[in-house]
């Protein structure tokens, strides 16, 4: 069998036992949707704030800020969907010794911990972010051409693909430090900055938020594709972005099961 | 049953050698209390511990050895070296003709691991679910797979539980369903650490029957580690016995006893009790108790103390026995002797 | 019996010291993962950027030293009062070490408790860690506070948890009757991230939510605290009054619904 089909099956069959095995439909669906409208409207509400005196923010208007809030809500479904559910997998793994389980099939390990679950209850959420961001930009006056959108297409996966990394190096750090659940909340709040244009940041912070952690490549960069504003960032650089930090989140888990498998007991 | 699924392996295939195995952990030594975790914080102390030193042996494709020790004896890390979890300090293995450290595909799919601690199954599914999972990572058919999983269960007389939510099930059903789980892949060899751990005699004895079986159908190669005897007498004709991280016995469980226990236990029923220096004469006395006496008495003397018994005392009834082998064996561990 | 039974203020005194002794030896062993929670905490921060870099606050009677003050106070009121006690309760449910303390002679709100205070203690030298950072970004942000303005700081911070430990107490009660008790923690937290004042200062609210948000418990847990700490115009008064009545009417909730929940776990045979 080739490597995709092979995945594809084994993906499917991850993904119809996760749904299989969550339990109280009707309460996750409803906390989650609560959560999302609640969250949608209070980060709406603060972002108004800003424009309660003033026109703009760190040079962008009121429904172009709004781009950035979807493109942020989009992104933080993607995280419900995927991220969340396997990060808190892979921690309980480590502590209870499983992991010895996963690294004992003939399959990528990494592969194994970051599709072995899914939580469809984040899936509105993406649909939201879409629908927001397509609405603000119309609001603003943008009619985005095929190419942007298509351009913004491929830069929301570039800043999945990134989102994803960053989650996964931090996950990688439980082979050390085995009760870590509190770095989601670390990635989770700082990641909380891209609901605001980048360039509402002082410059110390842009800089930080550009080069250490490239929040400005998961939000500002796709809408401003999406705005066709003058762009802050190319769009292979965003890419070189994602691959960079993949290959960094291959490389560290490469790193980590070697001072796994040559120190546990 | 049908089993042309299990047609037996090409000799040589399952077979494990083991040359100057050794592993060392750098270990933190923590005091308790506040105060050591203090300390523990200030100024690390590391020390080396040496879990296993210089271990060899050789299985042949096939083989059913029993894996023997106290806790803390290396047991687990063995096993974890054999099956690539863990990388040796020292020297070489060779499982199914890998080098079992870097984990290529063909040697995961020839093996498993199953620990009688920890589970694969996925908690609040059916068994069956993860064994779908299961064979969608080692990449068996679906015709296949529901063909092995038919056959296995039935040798384990899983039946219905297979469709049960694993957290419903009784731990025998939980331990045999794991079992599944591990050999779903027609694994060659097979670890098995503790497999009959927290069972009833019962289900010890039903997972014990069926690794016999699938021994002798599938000619995998078997090495186990057990707290129980039992599992062992009734599994292994070889044994390797491991202490302070190092191979003190290797060959036959018969060979082991006599080692450890070069006496034989005598019990006596006499009609009147008689003085204790009457009877040390003929071996060394362990217990008397008025009327009943238990004595050891060295192998090669023990016809000639016997008749002597007879001849001397007024004996209702005697009874020669060899000393359980766990006693053997524990009273080995607890005197930190070597046979 | 005649097993002479310690009670009194001694007891009291040994008890707690024995519970928080345990607690911060457990918590020193968790060191890392709190060091990454404080550090979690930085959203107030964050927000203070923006606010600067927008400047859009003098309207609402704030400059920019104001803005400074107020964020960062509020970093640190954040670090003292975060609460987790649904997390951990709901955890030990279902680990089934909640029946052994059920048989105790002590409410086991309390182990809660000091596991809380044990937490801070263990957080205190990375929140120091933190202020010598802002310090040397940005050493215009930090400022001293009056000693009396320390005094009431502390106290209101105290309060704050407090109330804050209610609040969520009331929710972990649910823990007796659903397992998703920390769902529902997740909602408490959106009103608390909008109203409490840590995304925004109140100052700058319209003035009908500011009413809206000043009914709820949640700006007293932060923004009040904050504003003492930080030195601004405050009603001491109405928001100490505010802290105590809330915990006055959530002390006895969390009671009685404790009792209940007890009944019904007895019933269950758990």
């Amino acid at each position: 069998m080739g490597w995709l089909p092979r995945h594809g099956r084994v993906l499917l069959r991850f993904w119809s036992t996760a749904l299989a095995s969550q339990t109280e439909y009707l309460f996750n669906f409803s906390v989650e949707l609560l959560a999302m409208a609640g969250n949608l409207a209070g980060s709406w509400f603060v972002l108004s704030l800003f424009f309660r005196h003033g026109q703009q923010l760190g040079g962008w208007r009121w429904e172009e800020a709004l781009v950035v809030l979807g493109a942020y809500t989009l992104l933080d479904g993607v995280a419900t969907t995927l991220l969340r559910p396997n990060l808190n997998a892979i921690v309980t793994l480590v502590q209870n010794g499983s992991l010895d389980f996963v690294l004992l099939k003939p399959i990528d390990s990494q592969f194994w911990l970051s599709t072995r679950l899914i939580a469809p209850v984040g899936l509105p959420q993406i649909a939201l972010g879409a629908g927001l961001m397509l609405w603000a930009a119309a609001r603003a006056g943008a009619a985005p051409s095929p190419l942007a959108l298509a351009s913004t297409t491929v830069l929301l996966l570039a800043a999945s693909v990134s989102l994803y990394s960053l989650w996964f190096l931090v996950a990688a750090t439980s082979i050390w430090f085995t009760k870590i659940w509190n770095a989601t909340e670390v990635l989770r709040n700082v990641l909380v900055a891209g609901r605001y244009p980048i360039s509402a940041y002082p410059s110390g912070v842009r800089s930080l938020l550009t080069l250490v952690l490239p929040v400005a490549f998961l939000t500002t960069v796709p809408a401003e594709a999406l705005l066709a504003r003058a762009g802050s960032h190319p769009l292979p650089l965003a890419l070189l972005v994602a691959a960079g930090l993949f290959t960094a989140s291959r490389l560290f888990w490469r790193h980590a099961l070697r001072f796994y498998t040559s120190a546990s007991s | 049953m049908g089993t042309n699924g299990d047609a037996p392996m090409a000799a040589g295939a399952g077979s494990i050698q083991v040359q100057g195995l050794g592993k060392t952990y750098r270990v933190a030594d923590k005091l308790p209390g506040l105060g050591g975790t203090m300390r523990h914080l200030l100024r690390r102390r590391l020390r080396d511990v040496v879990a296993v030193r210089d271990v060899s042996f050789s299985i042949e494709a096939g083989e059913m050895v029993g894996f023997l020790g106290p806790n803390g004896a290396g047991k687990t890390t063995t096993l974890k070296m054999l099956s690539g979890l863990i990388h040796p300090s020292t020297g070489t293995v060779r499982v199914a003709g890998h080098v079992p450290q870097r984990r290529q595909r063909s040697f995961l799919q020839a093996i498993t691991l199953v620990m009688g601690q920890k589970q694969q199954l996925i908690w609040d599914l059916p068994p069956l679910d993860s064994l779908r999972v299961n064979a969608a990572v080692y990449g068996l058919d679906e015709a296949d797979s529901r063909r092995r999983i038919g056959e296995l269960a039935e040798m384990l007389e899983l039946g219905e539980a297979l469709t049960r939510p694993v957290r419903k099930l009784s731990l025998g059903q939980r331990m045999k369903a794991e079992l599944l789980a591990a050999l779903l892949h027609r694994p060659e060899v097979l670890f098995l650490d503790e497999p009959t751990l927290g069972l009833d005699v019962n289900a010890q004895a039903r997972v014990r029957q069926f690794l016999a079986d699938y021994n002798r159908r599938t000619g995998a190669t078997v090495l186990l580690t057990s707290h129980y005897m039992g599992d062992i007498t009734a599994l292994c004709p070889r044994v390797l016995l491991i202490h302070g991280g190092q191979l003190v016995h290797d060959g036959g469980l018969a060979d082991l006893t006599s080692r450890l226990a070069p006496c034989r236990a005598v019990r006596l029923d006499l009609r009147e009790p008689v003085p204790a220096d009457a009877i040390t004469p003929f071996g060394t006395v362990e217990q008397m108790d008025g009327r009943e006496v238990r004595l050891l008495i060295p192998r090669e003397r023990l016809t000639e103390a016997v008749a002597g018994l007879l001849a001397h005392f007024d004996v209702l009834d005697l009874e020669v026995s060899d000393p359980p082998i766990e006693e053997l064996i524990g009273g080995l561990f607890r005197q930190g002797g070597r046979p | 019996m005649s097993r002479r039974r310690l009670r009194g203020p001694r007891h009291g005194l040994r008890l707690a010291r024995a519970l928080l002794g345990s607690q911060y030896a457990t918590m020193l062993e968790y060191r890392a993962e709190i060091a990454l929670w404080a550090l979690s905490g930085v959203l107030p921060l964050i927000m203070l950027a923006v606010w600067s870099q927008a400047g859009v606050t003098a309207a609402d009677g704030l400059d920019a030293g104001q803005l400074d003050r107020y964020f960062v106070a509020a970093f640190l009121v954040r670090q003292f009062t975060v609460v987790w006690v649904t997390y951990s309760f709901e955890e030990d449910q279902l680990h089934g070490r909640l029946s052994p303390w059920l048989l105790q002679p002590l409410q086991p709100l309390w182990r809660y408790v000091a596991a809380h205070v044990a937490e801070q203690a263990t957080r205190l030298p990375f929140v120091l860690l933190f202020v010598g950072v802002i310090a040397l970004v940005h050493p215009a942000a930090l400022w001293l506070p009056s000693p009396e303005r320390l005094l009431l700081g502390v106290l209101a911070t105290w309060l704050a948890f407090a109330v804050n430990f209610l609040l969520q107490s009331v929710i972990t009660m649910g823990c007796f009757w659903t397992e998703r008790a920390s769902a529902l923690d997740r909602l408490l937290f959106i009103p608390y991230l909008f109203l409490s004042g840590i995304s925004a200062p109140l100052e700058t609210f319209p003035e009908g939510v500011r009413r809206l948000a000043l009914a709820t418990p949640f700006p007293y847990l932060l923004h009040f605290p904050a504003r003492v700490l930080a030195g601004e115009s405050v009603d001491l008064l109405g928001g100490f009054g505010a802290l105590l009545g809330w915990a006055a009417l959530l002390l006895p909730l969390v009671l009685g619904l404790w009792r209940l929940g007890v009944r019904r776990y007895g019933a269950m045979g758990a």
